[in-house]
C-alpha cells in the first residue's frame, strides 16, 4: 500500500530524532498553526548547484562557499468576483489536480457561553450534513467516486471549507463544494452524529496526559475569555440544528469570504465559472458579537494534576504578543535562541547536556485577533520533574540577565533569513499565504520586508523584549504527573491549586 | 462471469490510463547506481529553489539481535553527535576520555546486572567516576555542530526517524547548498563519533515513556504487537524495552554501525531544483570513495503460523480502544495488493464499508481506520483499529467488524467499488508528488522495501487486476480466528 508517512493513524510506527519543532510549522505557514510568515530581500544569480566548481571531498562545511540562490518572492492573482468575494489565483501545471479553499470570517470566540462547541459542530456538519439538493449519502458516494474531496472545519478564528480534486472532475467538485458553502443541507442524522462525536471527544478529553496540561495551560492563560472556554456535555447538548442553520446564515456570504486556488486550471474558465456558481448568493451587513481581549492582569499559578505516570508533562506560559507588535521580529530571534530548534538553550541544556528530555521547547505563537501565548514545554520522568522546572524557569530567565552572544544572534537571524525559501515551496501554500495575509489584515509588505526585518536585530533588541515580554513572575504552570515521585514538592513554585479530573 | 468480463473491459480503459502516468513518473526519476553500491534517485522539479534529500539505510529495528533492541534507534540519535572534525575541538585529545567513559561505563552495568548481589559502594563509586569523566570529555563538545551548520545555511526539517525496516536521514535544503548536505553527510557515513553516548540514552528513555509509558495508546500497540509475534523481531520496539535501553553500550553501536552504515546498505533520494548529471557528479565526488559494508543478513526466523486467537488487555487510565491483527504476507506478493483493496473498502472515506456500519449506522465506534503494519520487509499484520463509542463496548464493536469481514468471505466486490479505488489511487500517485520530500520519501521507501522505487508506478495496475473472486478468497483465507490478534484497553475502574 503506498501512502506517505502521515497517513497511518496514530500509531507510532517510526521513531524520529526529535519532534518536529514549531519552527518548520511556522515557516511552511500552511497549517493555520501560525501567522503567515515571509520576508523580503532578493538573491540574485545562478539556481542550481554547480557539482565539482568548489573544494575537495574533504572539505570543511564550516567554510564552504556556495553559488547565489535564484529566489523570487512567488505571486499570486488577486481577483475580486462581481458578489465582493476575493479569490486568490495561482496555477501550477506540474500535476493534474486542483486545490481550493474558502477562509470565512466565523469562529468558536464567538460561540455563546451556553453553547459552546457551536462553531466546531458547525464546521463539521457543514460538509457532512449533506447540501439542500444533495443529501449527505448522495454527497459522499460522488465525491469519492470521483476521488475527490471536500471538507469543512471551523477553528477560533477563522472557517475553512476546502476542496481537492483531478483536474478531470474540477467542473462537477466546484458545484458541489459551491452547494456546501452556499446551501448546506445540516441533515438531521448527521447532526445528531456529530453531536454524538462531540460527546465522545469530550470523554476522552482526560486519556493523554500532554493534552491535558496543554489544554489546562490555555484555559489559565485565558481564563474568562473565549479562547480558554471548551465545550461540555451540556454546551454541545443545548446546540440545536436551527443554531447551525442560523449560524451559518449569519457568517457564510461573498463579502465574508476569501478562495484560494492553486492547481491545474484554466484562469478564464474558473473564473467565469466561480462568478456564476456564486451568483446568487446573497451579501448582507456584517455581524459579529463584540469579544473582548484577553485580560492583561497576568499572575503567577501554579496548577497539578494528578496521573499514575512515570513521566510528568510540564507546560508553563502567559499572554504574549500580537501580530501587529512592533517588537514581532525581535521576539521571533529571541525565540529562536531560546526554545526554537536543536541549538537552542533549552534543548542543550535539557535535552542535549543533561538528558532529561527528549522534547523541550519554548515559543511565541502570534496572536492574530488577540495575543497569542508564549508557552515553554517538556516532559520529563516523575523524579526529575523539579529539576526541569527549575532548569526551565532559569534558562528563561537568563534571556533577560544579560545579552545573547554574538554568535547565537548570527545563528538565530542566519537560520530565519536563509530558510525563509521553504514558506513558498508549494504552490498550494503561496497562495494559502497570500489569501490569509489579507484575511487576517497583515501590513502592505509584510512578506516583503520581513527578512529585512529580521537582519535589523540586534543583541541589545534581544536583550529589551526577552525584559519586556517574558515574564516569569506571571507565569502559569501546569504539572499533570504522579506528585508522590516528585524530586521536589510543586509548592516550591508557589501555591497549588489541584485540578481534578471530571467530565463535565 | 458476467461481472469478470465487464471487469476486463473496465481493466482495458483503466490499464491504459495507469501506464500513462506510469510512463510519467519513469521519465522524471533519474537513477544512478555508484561503484560502491550506494543508489541515487533524483527527480528534477523547479517549483522553487529547494531539495529535499533523504537518505535511507536498509538496516532497522528487526535486524537487531535480542541483546541489540532499540540499538538503530538509539544510533539514529547517535549519529547527530557529530563526527572526527564536527562536534568537537579536538578528537585525538577527546578520543581517549570517550575509551574510558565506555570502560567504566561497561564496568558499572555488569556491576547493577548482578542486581540484589551488586556492591553498592561498587555502583557509587563507579557513577561518579562515569559522571566526572563525562564532564571531562564534554569540554572538546561543540554543541550540535550539524544542526547549527544546516540551520544557518537556511536548511529546514532536518530530522532522522527508524523504522523495523530502515532508519532514514532527511533534510530540506535552499537548492545552492547541497555542496553542504554532501560534504557533511558524507562524512557522517564515515566518521560518525558516537560521543555523549550515555546521556543520549536518558533522552531515549524519556522518548519511550513519553511514547509508551505514559501514554495508553503507545503501551496499547507495542503491547499487541510483542503479542502478535511469537518469534519474529517484527515484534520487538523499534525503541527497545526500557531494560534493553539501559544495558545498550557504544560498543554494539559501534560494531552495527561499522557493519551496515555504509554505501551498499544506502538509498539516496534527491528531489527538487537540481541538475541530475551535476548531482551525480557531486553524489561521485562525495560519497564515491566510501568503501562497501556488509550486505544486511537476511533473518533466518519465520514467525510460526498461529494456532489460535490472541487476546492482549492492556488496562489504562483511558477509554477503550480496540485493534484486531491477522498475519499476512507483505508486499509485492500478490496478497497484498488484494490486503490493499480491503483495506479501502473496509475504511477508506465516509462511503467505505466499516464507516458505513460502525460510525453512520450502528453509531458503534467514532472512528475506524486500517492499515498494514508494523514493517514491509517482513510479512506483517493487517490491522483494523477503532474506537468504541459509549455506552457501546470494544466487544460490541469487535463483533460488528467481523460481520463486515465475513460479509466479505461471501458478497463480491462490486465493479464500482473497485472503480472507486482505482479513481483514489489515480489521486495518490498525484498527491505523493505534490511536495519535494513526499515524493523523496516514497521512493526511499518503496526501493528498499520492495526492492524497485517502480513498485509506484505498478502498483494501480497490479490492482485494477484483482477480481472480486480475489477478494473472497483472500478474506477466506486470512480473517480467521486461528490467525487473529486481539488488543483492547479497558479503563481502569
Amino acid at each position: 500500500m503506498i501512502s506517505d508517512s502521515n497517513s497511518r493513524g496514530s500509531f507510532n510506527q517510526i521513531h524520529k530524532f526529535a519532534r518536529l519543532f514549531l519552527l518548520g510549522c511556522l515557516l511552511a505557514a500552511v497549517s493555520g498553526c501560525a501567522s503567515a510568515r515571509g520576508g523580503a530581500g532578493k538573491a540574485d544569480g545562478a539556481g542550481t548547484l554547480r557539482a565539482g566548481a568548489a573544494a575537495e571531498p574533504s572539505a570543511d562545511p564550516r567554510r564552504l562557499v556556495f553559488p547565489p540562490l535564484d529566489f523570487q518572492l512567488p505571486k499570486s492573482e488577486r481577483v475580486q468576483l462581481k458578489s465582493g468575494m476575493v479569490v486568490y489565483l495561482l496555477q501550477d501545471r506540474e500535476l493534474p489536480i486542483v486545490n481550493l479553499t474558502a477562509y470565512l470570517n466565523a469562529g468558536s470566540i464567538y460561540d455563546p457561553p451556553d453553547k459552546v462547541g457551536l462553531a466546531t459542530i458547525a464546521g463539521a456538519t457543514l460538509r457532512s450534513g449533506g447540501t439542500v439538493q444533495t443529501k449527505p449519502d448522495q454527497l459522499d458516494r460522488e465525491l469519492e467516486f470521483m476521488a475527490s474531496s471536500i471538507e469543512s472545519d471551523i477553528n477560533a478564528d477563522h472557517a475553512n471549507v476546502s476542496l481537492s480534486t483531478l483536474t478531470r472532475n474540477l467542473d462537477r467538485t466546484l458545484a458541489l463544494f459551491a452547494e456546501v458553502v452556499t446551501k448546506p443541507g445540516f441533515d438531521p442524522a448527521r447532526v445528531e452524529l456529530a453531536k454524538s462525536q462531540a460527546v465522545e471527544a469530550i470523554r476522552r478529553q482526560n486519556d493523554d496526559p500532554k493534552s491535558i496540561a496543554s489544554r489546562e495551560l490555555n484555559s489559565a492563560i485565558y481564563a474568562g475569555h473565549p479562547l480558554g472556554r471548551i465545550p461540555t456535555l451540556a454546551s454541545v447538548q443545548a446546540i440545536s440544528r436551527e443554531d447551525l442553520v442560523s449560524f451559518h446564515e449569519r457568517y457564510f456570504y461573498p463579502a465574508n469570504t476569501i478562495l484560494a486556488v492553486s492547481g491545474d486550471f484554466d484562469r478564464e474558465k474558473l473564473l467565469a465559472r466561480l462568478e456564476a456558481l456564486f451568483a446568487g448568493w446573497p451579501n448582507h451587513a456584517a455581524s459579529f458579537p463584540q469579544v473582548a481581549d484577553p485580560s492583561e492582569q497576568m499572575s503567577a499559578q501554579v496548577l497539578h494534576v494528578q496521573k499514575e505516570v512515570n513521566q510528568s508533562v510540564i507546560r508553563m506560559g502567559h499572554l504574549g504578543i500580537h501580530k501587529n507588535n512592533p517588537d514581532l521580529y525581535a521576539i521571533k530571534v529571541m525565540d529562536y535562541i531560546l526554545g526554537g530548534g536543536f541549538t537552542s538553550r533549552l534543548t542543550q541544556e535539557i535535552r542535549s547536556n543533561q538528558g532529561l528530555a527528549y522534547n523541550v521547547d519554548s515559543y511565541f505563537v502570534t496572536g492574530r485577533r488577540f495575543k497569542g501565548p508564549f508557552i515553554a514545554e517538556t516532559e520529563t520522568k516523575s523524579e526529575t520533574t523539579g529539576r526541569a522546572i527549575t532548569l526551565l524557569r532559569s534558562i528563561i530567565a537568563g534571556m533577560a540577565q544579560a545579552e545573547v552572544s554574538e554568535a547565537e544572534l548570527k545563528l538565530a537571524k542566519d537560520a530565519i533569513i536563509n530558510s525563509f525559501i521553504f514558506g513558498f515551496a508549494r504552490s498550494d501554500v503561496v497562495v494559502n499565504q497570500q489569501a490569509r495575509l489579507e484575511f487576517y489584515q497583515y501590513p502592505a509588505g509584510y512578506l516583503e520586508n520581513f527578512r529585512a526585518n529580521i537582519a535589523r536585530v540586534t543583541r541589545e533588541d534581544v536583550l529589551r523584549v526577552a525584559r519586556k515580554y517574558l515574564h516569569l513572575d506571571a507565569m502559569k504552570l501546569v504539572v499533570v504527573g504522579d506528585q508522590k515521585k516528585f524530586d521536589q514538592p510543586l509548592s516550591t513554585y508557589g501555591s497549588v491549586q489541584e485540578i481534578k479530573l471530571e467530565i463535565k | 462471469m458476467k461481472i469478470l468480463m465487464r471487469s476486463g473491459i473496465l481493466l482495458a480503459v483503466w490499464l491504459s490510463a495507469a501506464t500513462c502516468f506510469g510512463q510519467g513518473l519513469a521519465d522524471k526519476v533519474h537513477e544512478h547506481t555508484l561503484k560502491n553500491g550506494m543508489k541515487l534517485l533524483m527527480v528534477p522539479r523547479h517549483t522553487s529553489p529547494t531539495v529535499a534529500a533523504w537518505i535511507r539505510f536498509k538496516v532497522g529495528s528487526v535486524d537487531e539481535r535480542s541483546d541489540e533492541r532499540g540499538l538503530a534507534h538509539l544510533l539514529e540519535h547517535m549519529l547527530f553527535k557529530g563526527t572526527k572534525t564536527l562536534g568537537t575541538t579536538n578528537y585525538a585529545a577527546e578520543q581517549p576520555i570517550l575509551d574510558r567513559i565506555e570502560a567504566t561505563a561497561q564496568k558499572l552495568m555488569a556491576e547493577k546486572l548482578k542486581r540484589d548481589q551488586a556492591d553498592a559502594k561498587t555502583v557509587e563509586r563507579l557513577t561518579k567516576e562515569l559522571n566526572s569523566l563525562e564532564k571531562e570529555a564534554e569540554k572538546y563538545v561543540v554543541k550540535e555542530e550539524f544542526a547549527d551548520i544546516y540551520a544557518r545555511n537556511g536548511a529546514s526539517g532536518y530530522n532522522a526517524f527508524t523504522s523495523k525496516d530502515g532508519t532514514t536521514y532527511i533534510i530540506n535544503l535552499p537548492a545552492n547548498k547541497m555542496e553542504l548536505w554532501a560534504s557533511i553527510e558524507s562524512d557522517r557515513m564515515q566518521n560518525a563519533v558516537l560521543r555523549e553516548f550515555y546521556t543520549e540514552m536518558n533522552v531515549v528513555k524519556e522518548e519511550r515513556r513519553r511514547s509508551y509509558d505514559a501514554e495508553p495508546e503507545g503501551k496499547l500497540w507495542e503491547t499487541f504487537l510483542a503479542d502478535a509475534f511469537n518469534a519474529h523481531p517484527n515484534g520487538q520496539p523499534i525503541i527497545g524495552w526500557m531494560s534493553d535501553i539501559e544495558n545498550l553500550t557504544r560498543t554494539k553501536a559501534e560494531r552495527f554501525l561499522h557493519k551496515y552504515y555504509a554505501p551498499n546498505n544506502a538509498i539516496v533520494a534527491i528531489v527538487g531544483d537540481i541538475d541530475p548529471q551535476q548531482t551525480i557528479a557531486l553524489v561521485e565526488k562525495y560519497f564515491g570513495a566510501i568503501p562497501p559494508g556488509e550486505p544486511v543478513p537476511p533473518i533466518a526466523v519465520e514467525e510460526p503460523q498461529q494456532a489460535g486467537e490472541k487476546r492482549t488487555e492492556v488496562i489504562g487510565d483511558a477509554e477503550p480502544e480496540l485493534m484486531i491483527g491477522f498475519h499476512k504476507p507483505t508486499l509485492p506478493a500478490p496478497d497484498d495488493y488484494v490486503f490493499d483493496v480491503i483495506d479501502m473498502l473496509l475504511t477508506n472515506g465516509r462511503t467505505s464499508r466499516l464507516y458505513q456500519k460502525l460510525v453512520l449506522e450502528k453509531q458503534l465506534a467514532t472512528s475506524v481506520s486500517s492499515f498494514s503494519a508494523p514493517g514491509s520487509r517482513h510479512p506483517n499484520l493487517f490491522i483494523v483499529s477503532a474506537s468504541p463509542r459509549a455506552p457501546h463496548t470494544a466487544a460490541e464493536v469487535e463483533s460488528a467488524i467481523y460481520q463486515e469481514l465475513d460479509r466479505l468471505k461471501t458478497e463480491p466486490m462490486t465493479k464500482k467499488e473497485l472503480e472507486q479505488i482505482l479513481n483514489h489511487l489515480e489521486f495518490e500517485e498525484s498527491r505523493q508528488m505534490v511536495s519535494n520530500g513526499g515524493l523523496a520519501r516514497n521512493l526511499t521507501e518503496y526501493e528498499a522495501v520492495a526492492g524497485d522505487w517502480r513498485y509506484l508506478i505498478e502498483h494501480r495496475q497490479k490492482v485494477a487486476a484483482i477480481t472480486p473472486a480475489d477478494v473472497m478468497r483472500v478474506a477466506n483465507q486470512y480473517f480467521t480466528r486461528e490467525n487473529r490478534n486481539v488488543g483492547f484497553i479497558t479503563k481502569k475502574q
